[in-house]
């Protein structure tokens, strides 16, 4: 089957290198989406900026540091709060929202003095805390604002005080996905090796790419604890800053998100020899393996098997419930990139669901070889899908229920089709044994919800709710 | 043993990360790291697995030979200098297919 072009792309034909429906036999070297590729002008991208992907995905959940955007507030406001990463210490990260507030006058006349006067403003509200990111944004990097140079004189003038400065203005990439890349190699380049931790267990590893979405992290960290390892840092779920800063001692890199996270993993393989290894989290079969491999790595196999044997006889009933329920359900994907091919098999093998179509914002071609090769026959696989493509697609595969985050969630409300927060979850964690039901209980509760199907009633009966008007 | 071979190759592409590492070096260590131990478990060999690499290797071959015994009832009778052939033939065809033909624009990136 070739790349598709859809009815409402014919004016942008270039879209077709972007679809792929999947026919038998068929693997990733017949065709493989573009991907990571600049939005095609005529496209209505559902992507973010570069900035919201060092901010809003990976610096901004760091539990004990001041997060200071320098810019526009709306660049604060927009990447702050919106994707439910909680931490242990009373939600710092989330409670907390800190900019320079650039206005005219400042982008004509330089904005490093009052970047200055920020940091020291924000340090002296808040004396017990001593690290901070500094982001720069769109204008401030057009207006050539040094803001390591800033950085660099507020820490001699503060010497308890340490800052790590990312310079990925929104307009630095094709989308989030830019932004992950800058902080991933800035934080190796400039903080990796700057701590010792202590070591706490003859075993160590760092857990990368997980963002204690509700939790996530905090439930993973159950298991760790009960197989005896020591997670020097969690990249960067529920994370302190100084533990961030001794990656270099752990003795494996287990990696969820390789595409948030993966460069951190192959630069600390590539320059301090820990090995990465790859797992799915999301999934009961998945994260059984993902324990196995951790144990066999570490020569504590016995432990690990009665780790998931204990899970699940806890769990696996629960499980099975909602797999008798949902078996059959036609799921569709619309997230970032990494959870097309986590979920993909899972809810197959774990939930009999299937996944009939998948949209990925931010995800390169390694991500698609992934899904494709774990993906049905007959799915559509689409890179940075626009709002009249969901239309169309819905309207050719049907789903019955859509995976999707916050933006894209509003247009499928209105379509009065169920949907499941995919990004920052409905009500988490989901990974993990426990998360997976928890997954299972929100996809059943939104296949069965009555409140759709009366939303989509006028109960006056004068005239029929027009679905489609959007893209009419 | 071409259907031995296309079990595992389906098997690997339906399950295994380690093929679809970042670059074209991370792929081809982890398919020659993998596949080795693979080529001891199946062989009944006590694996090697001196260096962190090998330790994490052992551990994603060990899954794979035990999902593979599960799935497939020749794993457990194969004889050892089968083994060779069939492992030979499938890290040509992964490297061919992940690699060589591969439409990935970012294997050969000098940096990650």
């Amino acid at each position: 089957m070739p790349m598709v072009l859809l009815k409402c792309d014919k004016d942008i034909p270039e879209r077709e290198k972007h679809i792929y429906l999947k026919a038998p036999d068929e693997d990733t070297n017949a065709h493989l989406p573009l991907s990571n590729a600049a939005t095609i002008p005529g496209t209505l991208s559902e992507r973010g900026c570069a900035f919201c992907g060092a901010k809003l995905v990976i610096g901004g959940v760091v539990k004990d540091a001041i997060q200071m955007i320098h810019g526009p507030i709306g660049c604060a406001y927009d990447t702050w709060h919106t994707k439910r990463y909680p931490s242990d210490n009373g939600h710092f990260q989330m409670k907390y929202v800190w900019s320079t507030d650039m206005k005219e006058s400042h982008i004509v006349f330089g904005g490093e003095k009052r970047l200055a006067k920020s940091i020291h403003e924000a340090f002296d509200e808040m004396p017990e805390v001593k690290r901070m990111f500094v982001y720069t944004t769109c204008p401030t990097a057009l207006i050539g604002d040094d803001i390591k140079a800033v950085a660099k004189k507020v820490m001699e003038e503060r010497p308890d005080v340490d800052i790590f400065t990312v310079e990925c203005p929104g307009f630095s990439g094709v989308s989030q996905s830019k932004g992950h890349h800058v902080l991933n190699i800035g934080w190796i380049d400039e903080k990796v090796g700057t701590l010792e931790p202590k070591i706490t267990s003859p075993y160590t590893m760092n857990f990368i790419g997980d963002f204690n979405i509700q939790g996530d992290t905090q439930l993973l960290q159950t298991y760790w604890d009960r197989l005896g390892i020591q997670v020097i840092a969690h990249f960067t779920g529920n994370a302190n800053y100084d533990d961030l800063r001794g990656m270099h001692r752990a003795q494996l890199s287990v990696v969820n998100c390789a595409r948030s996270s993966g460069y951190i993993a192959n630069e600390l393989k590539k320059r301090y020899a820990i090995p990465r290894l790859d797992i799915d989290s999301w999934g009961f079969n998945y994260m059984a393996e993902g324990i196995r491999k951790i144990g066999t790595f570490f020569g504590i196999e016995d432990k690990a098997e009665e780790l998931i044997a204990d899970e699940y006889a806890k769990w696996k009933p629960k499980l099975d419930w909602y797999k008798e329920r949902l078996a059959g359900t036609k799921m569709a994907i619309w997230t970032g990139g990494p959870r097309l091919w986590h979920w993909t098999k899972s809810v197959e093998d774990d939930l009999a669901v299937q996944v009939v179509a998948m949209s990925s914002k931010f995800g390169h071609e390694e991500d698609f070889e992934k899904v494709i090769a774990r993906g049905r026959e007959g799915t559509y696989y689409i890179d940075d899908g626009n709002e009249l493509e969901f239309f169309e697609i819905i309207d050719l595969v049907k789903p019955d229920v859509i995976f999707t985050g916050g933006r894209v969630g509003e247009i499928v409300k209105k379509l009065h089709i169920p949907y499941v927060n995919g990004h920052a979850y409905h009500n988490g964690p989901y990974m993990g044994f426990e998360g997976f039901v928890n997954l299972a209980r929100d996809m059943y509760n939104a296949v069965n919800n009555p409140l759709l199907k009366l939303a989509a009633t006028d109960p006056r009966g004068e005239r029929k709710v027009a679905f489609l008007e959007a893209a009419e | 043993m071409t259907s031995k071979l296309d079990n595992l190759f389906d098997y690997v592409q339906e399950r295994c990360l380690w093929q679809f590492a970042s670059r074209t070096w991370d792929r081809t260590e982890n398919i020659e790291g993998v596949l080795g131990q693979v080529g001891a478990l199946l062989k009944k060999q006590k694996p090697v697995a001196e260096t962190p690499a090998a330790r994490l290797h052992l551990a994603d071959a060990r899954v794979l030979v035990n999902d593979c015994r599960q799935r497939y009832d020749w794993v457990d009778a194969i004889p050892a200098q089968e083994v060779d052939l069939v492992l030979a033939g499938l890290k040509e065809r992964l490297l061919d297919v992940t690699i060589t033909r591969s439409k990935n624009r970012e294997l050969n990136h000098s940096l990650y």
